[in-house]
C-alpha cells in the first residue's frame, strides 16, 4: 500500500503539488489522473524521494522509498522510456540496471522475453521507437518481481495494440494482489486500465474514487426522444419544466426529465415514440468538466 | 557498493564512444613515442628523453580520462537515466562514491598501460638501433612515470566533479579543457609579467603537470616538490568532486 499525504513542491514561486495526499491499495489499478502540468510527474518523483518535497510524505508500506536499500525488489518504476542511453543496447540498459540491486544477468533475459524484446536486445536504443522504448521500461519495472509497480503515462506515444499491452499487463499484476499506480492525462485510456482514481488539479487533490462512481458523479445524463409529432411532445415537456433542444425535425434531446417521465408523458397525452433513450456524455467531458477549474494551459476560441 | 561498482562499469563499458576516446588516449602517446625512437638521432635516445615523451604526451591522455569522467555523470544528466538510477539505488552518495572509483581505477590502468607499453616499446627499438635505455638515465628515476600515472587519475576526477558541478557535457568538457589552457595560462602570464614567480606553484593543473615532470626542481622552478604539488592538485579535484557530490545528493535529480 502506498499513502501520501500533505505532499508539497515548489518550484521558486510556482506550487506544483499542494498538500496532495491520497492512498493507493493492492489488488486494483489505480488511475492517477490529471490534466497536463497538473503535478502528476513531479507528484511520481517526489514519491521516489527523486525530487525533494517541500513538504508531506509518501510511503511505501510504512517506508520512504528513500529508505529502501534495493527498492527493484519492492517497488518497480517507469518515470519515461525515453530515460536511456541512446548508444547502449536493451540488454546493456538492462544488465545496469539489474547488477546495481544484485539481480542475476539471466533476470534480463527473462523480462525481455515477457516483453517481447528478445530478438532486438542487441540493437542499440537509438533505433528503438517509443513503442519498444515502453516495452523495455516495462521490463525493468518487472526485473526485480516487485509488489508495487508505478509508470507515469506508460501508454503515451503506444499504438492501439501497445496500449491494450499495457492494459493486459498491469491489470494481471493487479490481480496477483500488486499494488499498481500508473497516470495519465487521458480519462479514456485510464477508463480502460483503472478501476480507482486518483484526481488531481494543479496539484490538489480533486477526488479519489472508483472509475464507475467518477463517471457517475461528473458525467451529463439527457434523454433523446424521436418522435413524429415530436413538436406536441415538446409542447408537453415544457409545461413540466424540462429543457428541450431540437436535433432535428423529428428528434429532440431532453434535460431535467428521466427517461421513464419522459416515457409516461408521452403516454399520456397520446405522443407516438419511436426512440426514447438515455444519452451519457462522454468520459472526456466528465474529465474535463472535473477538472475545469484546474486547468493549467485553457486554449484560446479557434 | 559492490552492487553499484559492478552497475557503474557495466554502463562504462557498454558505450561505443568510451572505447573509442580510451583507444585515443592509449595510441597517442605510444605513437608519438615509437615515432621519435624510430625517426630520431641514435646518440639522441635517453632514457630521460623517452621519459619526457611519456609524460608529456600523457597530459593529451589524461585530458581525455577527464573528459570520459565528465561524462560519466553528465551523460545520465543529459539523457535523463540519472533518474533510473537514483530510483534503482536511492542512497545517492553510494552512486557517486562508485562512479568516483570507477573513473580514478579506469584512469590508473589505462595510464599504467600507456607508460608500461610506451617504455618496453620505446626499450625495445632503443635496443634494436644499439642504444639501451634504462630508468636510470634520467635524474629523477622512474618518479616522474608515477607522477603521472596519479596525474591522469587526479584529472578524470577533476573531469567528473566538473560534471557533478555543471551537468552538462559541452559545457563541463569546456571547462575541463580551457582551465589549463586559457585559465591558467592567461593567470600564469599576467603573474609572470607582474613578477610574481612565487605565485606559479599555486595553480593547481601547473602543479599537477609537476608531478610527471622529469625536470622538477632541475631549473630552479618555484613548486612545491612532486609528491606535494599532487597533493595539492588532488586537494583542489576533491573539493571541487566533493562540493558536486554534496549538490547532487541535495538536488532534485
Amino acid at each position: 500500500m502506498i499513502t501520501v499525504d500533505g505532499l508539497t513542491k515548489r518550484f521558486g514561486r510556482k506550487v506544483a503539488v499542494d498538500g496532495l495526499g491520497f492512498t493507493v491499495r493492492s489488488g486494483q489499478v489505480t488511475g492517477f489522473l490529471g490534466p497536463n502540468g497538473s503535478g502528476k510527474s513531479t507528484t511520481m518523483r517526489c514519491m521516489l524521494c527523486l525530487d525533494r518535497a517541500d513538504a508531506g510524505v509518501a510511503l511505501f508500506d510504512g517506508r520512504a522509498y528513500g529508505q529502501i536499500r534495493s527498492p527493484l525488489h519492492e517497488i518497480g518504476v517507469l518515470l519515461d522510456a525515453g530515460y536511456v542511453h541512446p548508444g547502449r543496447t536493451g540488454r546493456n540498459h538492462l544488465r545496469w540496471l539489474a547488477a546495481s540491486n544484485g539481480l542475476p544477468r539471466t533476470r534480463v533475459d527473462e523480462v525481455l522475453e515477457t516483453v517481447g524484446l528478445t530478438t532486438v536486445g542487441s540493437k542499440r536504443l537509438r533505433t528503438y521507437s517509443l513503442g519498444m522504448r515502453q516495452r523495455l521500461g516495462l521490463a525493468g519495472v518487472l526485473l526485480g518481481d516487485p509488489h508495487t509497480v508505478i509508470l507515469d503515462e506508460p501508454a503515451n506515444g503506444l499504438d492501439p495494440e501497445g496500449i491494450r499491452w499495457i492494459r493486459d499487463v498491469l491489470v494481471h499484476l493487479a490481480e496477483q494482489d500488486r499494488t499498481v499506480l500508473v497516470s495519465s492525462h487521458l480519462l479514456s485510456e485510464m477508463a480502460l486500465m483503472a478501476s480507482e482514481l486518483v484526481v488531481i488539479g494543479q496539484g490538489r487533490l480533486i477526488e479519489q474514487c472508483s472509475v464507475a462512481e467518477f463517471i457517475d458523479r461528473h458525467s451529463e445524463r439527457w434523454v433523446r426522444v424521436q418522435s413524429p409529432t415530436v413538436a406536441r411532445l415538446r409542447e408537453v415537456l415544457q409545461a413540466e419544466g424540462a429543457e428541450v433542444a431540437p436535433v432535428d425535425e423529428s428528434t429532440i434531446e431532453v434535460r431535467g426529465v428521466t427517461t421513464a417521465e419522459a416515457g409516461e408523458l408521452a403516454a399520456r397525452h397520446g405522443v407516438v415514440l419511436h426512440e426514447l433513450s438515455t444519452q451519457t456524455g462522454s468520459l472526456e467531458d466528465a474529465f474535463l468538466r472535473a477538472t475545469a477549474s484546474a486547468q493549467e494551459y485553457t486554449a484560446g476560441p479557434l | 557498493m559492490i552492487d553499484a561498482l559492478r552497475s557503474e562499469w557495466i554502463k562504462l563499458r557498454t558505450i561505443r564512444m568510451n572505447w573509442v576516446l580510451f583507444m585515443i588516449a592509449v595510441a597517442f602517446p605510444l605513437v608519438v613515442v615509437v615515432l621519435v625512437i624510430s625517426l630520431s638521432d641514435v646518440d639522441e635516445i635517453e632514457g630521460s628523453n623517452v621519459i619526457g615523451l611519456l609524460t608529456g604526451t600523457s597530459v593529451i591522455t589524461a585530458m581525455l580520462l577527464g573528459v570520459i569522467g565528465a561524462s560519466t555523470i553528465t551523460g545520465e544528466f543529459g539523457f535523463g537515466t540519472i533518474r533510473v538510477t537514483f530510483a534503482a539505488t536511492p542512497r545517492r552518495m553510494v552512486v557517486l562514491v562508485a562512479k568516483a572509483i570507477i573513473t580514478v581505477i579506469t584512469a590508473l590502468v589505462v595510464e599504467t598501460l600507456v607508460v608500461g607499453v610506451g617504455w618496453f616499446a620505446a626499450s625495445a627499438i632503443a635496443s634494436a638501433r644499439d642504444m639501451p635505455i634504462e630508468f636510470s638515465d634520467s635524474a629523477s628515476g622512474a618518479a616522474p612515470v608515477v607522477g603521472v600515472i596519479a596525474f591522469a587519475a587526479i584529472v578524470a576526477l577533476l573531469g567528473y566533479g566538473l560534471g557533478l558541478l555543471i551537468r552538462n557535457t559541452p559545457a563541463a568538457i569546456a571547462v575541463l579543457i580551457l582551465w589549463p589552457l586559457i585559465a591558467e595560462g592567461i593567470v600564469g602570464v599576467v603573474l609572470d609579467s607582474a613578477g610574481v614567480d612565487e605565485a606559479f606553484k599555486w595553480l593547481p593543473y601547473q602543479s599537477g603537470i609537476n608531478m610527471g615532470n622529469p625536470e622538477l626542481g632541475e631549473n630552479g622552478d618555484e613548486s612545491f616538490g612532486r609528491v606535494a604539488s599532487g597533493l595539492y592538485f588532488f586537494g583542489v579535484t576533491a573539493v571541487i568532486a566533493g562540493i558536486g557530490a554534496f549538490l547532487t545528493r541535495r538536488r532534485d535529480a
